[in-house]
């Protein structure tokens, strides 16, 4: 006999306002249904009615660990619209805003990661590892989780000396490669609680066109960093990770493959950034009539802001943000089947969902 | 033959890309968005979203379809003149959500699909969002129009 177990909205093994309903055949998932939008906040409607300031203060809010990559995304529209290019030191320090990002996100991935796997030291060490993360976020920005740092046209901050910065980096990278790599990828408790499960087959990824990590461990060779260079990324050497399992063993090995190409990144970035200015200066800005469409590779996988502006206008006609999240999480249906129920929570925290992002 | 040209030689179209600030957009002309969407599938490109205007006074909405091809971005607009269109949930299962969020915002109708409870909210009106209606037509008079609460 079958019966639906519901799954959140405030599940205390999720903390996040979400809803999976799961059918279930004794312990294992037949199927699941997946319901968003407990904490829908209209931030696009709100965004017509905010000024070229405000919308990109607006936008800093809707995800609270990818805050920089949101104001990036819209920046970089706004910018095609008024016919700006940030400048290359800028440039430069919109990588390292969004590597650290990528970084502060991977590793408190791990940490819940571990936390639903029942390994609460590995909890406890990726989440001191994190605050160091934030402190180079802090050290660069002044903030700890919105950063305030873009603007029209460049940066808001510059990084006095990155050169500083690059001692930072390489103690995170130790401790990456001292203890959360190898604890992760080779201790029998993460293999146990990982391989084999929650499964998103190549074909399936294709079809729900996930994108980002979850893209990657299927074996889809994305990213837009290579793909569709933005800011400093195409002076960058990096590699893109790839597992072909698709299980959550194969999200968990791309994560942790990406934390080192970030690092590498990093160094880069650090090491090479030109002089000069941080961003175009003035403080008025004129914009053209129509649409502007850019693209982001955050932590999660793709972001894409569709931004419309009438010329004259102080605010956008219409924001649309299509959030990673967004696309990822309807694959969870297909990976949870099949599943023991007591994986779920794992398999679902395996994608890295973020619901305020969803629920933008 | 580039794949951008492979995709105009598919859908028959005379219509020429054309690259605007980073998107290449295709002029859809009297192509419907299912004769897309398979072609789409055809050349392998992925379904990103779907980005939905409205359009001054009641002239319908505009809405954008967004496909990824290597790194490409694509674009193709489709005008609504009415409050329906096409589904693509059943050659594109990637569109299944954004469908049913457009619905609800705008409240436009995708034919051909059968819509699960809403997505963003509880309740039974859509249209609650973004949707605007001119002021000298109320909500109620509108022909075919559903509830829409302002």
């Amino acid at each position: 006999m079958s019966y639906k177990i519901p799954m959140g909205p405030y599940h205390p093994g999720l903390e996040e306002p979400y809803k999976l309903d799961m059918i279930c055949e004794g312990e294992t998932v037949q199927d699941a249904e997946l319901h968003i939008g407990f904490n829908f906040r209209g931030i696009e409607h709100l965004a017509e009615t905010r000024n070229y300031y405000q919308v990109i203060a607006l936008m800093e809010r809707v995800c609270g660990i990818c805050s920089f990559i949101h104001t990036l995304t819209l920046c970089q529209a706004m910018e095609k619209l008024a016919g700006l290019e940030a400048p290359p030191r800028a440039q430069y320090i919109r990588v390292v805003m969004a590597e650290l990002e990528r970084l502060h996100s991977h590793v408190l991935w791990a940490g819940i990661a571990a936390k639903l796997m029942g390994f609460k030291t590995m909890f406890m060490t990726c989440f001191a590892l994190r605050e160091k993360v934030m402190d180079v976020l802090q050290a660069i920005s002044g903030n700890r989780v919105n950063y305030s740092m873009n603007r029209i046209g460049g940066v808001n901050r510059d990084v006095e000396d990155p050169l500083a910065l690059v001692g930072m980096v390489e103690d995170l990278e130790r401790e990456m490669m001292r203890t959360v790599i190898p604890i992760f990828t080779t201790s029998s408790t993460a293999r146990s609680r990982c391989a084999g499960i929650g499964v998103l087959t190549h074909e399936k990824a294709i079809s729900c066109a996930v994108v980002g990590p979850t893209a990657r461990a299927s074996g889809i060779n994305q990213d837009l960093r290579r793909d569709a260079p933005y800011a400093a990324y195409a002076e960058m050497k990096f590699e893109v990770p790839l597992e072909q399992a698709g299980d959550v063993r194969a999200r968990l090995f791309v994560r942790a493959l990406e934390i080192m190409e970030s690092c590498r990144i990093l160094r880069q970035a650090l090491t090479s950034m030109p002089p000069g200015e941080v961003s175009m200066g003035g403080d008025k800005f004129a914009f053209v009539t129509g649409t502007a469409t850019s693209r982001v590779e955050a932590p999660r996988g793709e972001v894409m802001y569709s931004v419309s502006w009438k010329e004259g206008s102080r605010n956008p006609a219409r924001v649309h943000v299509r959030t990673p999240t967004y696309a990822n999480m309807p694959a969870v249906r297909w990976m949870v089947r099949g599943a023991r129920l007591a994986d779920t929570p794992l398999i679902q925290a395996s994608i890295d969902p973020c619901y305020s992002c969803t629920d933008r | 033959m580039t794949a951008l040209e492979t995709i105009r030689e598919k859908l028959g179209t005379v219509e020429p890309w054309v690259e605007n600030r980073g998107t290449h957009w295709l002029n859809p002309g009297s192509l419907s968005v299912r004769q897309v969407a398979t072609v789409m599938n055809q050349v392998h490109a992925r379904f990103i979203t779907i980005t939905a205007y409205q359009l001054p006074g009641s002239e319908g909405f505009r809405l954008e379809y967004h496909w990824d091809l290597d790194g490409r971005l694509l674009g193709l607009p489709f005008v609504i003149a009415g409050n329906s269109t096409e589904s693509i949930f059943d050659l594109c299962e990637a569109a299944d959500w954004i469908e049913r969020e457009v619905h609800e915002e705008y409240s436009i109708d995708f034919t051909g699909r059968e819509y699960e409870p809403l997505l963003l909210r509880k309740g039974d009106k859509s249209g609650v969002n973004l949707r605007e209606e001119p002021a000298a037509k109320p909500a109620a008079a509108a022909p075919g129009q559903k509830e829409v609460a302002k």
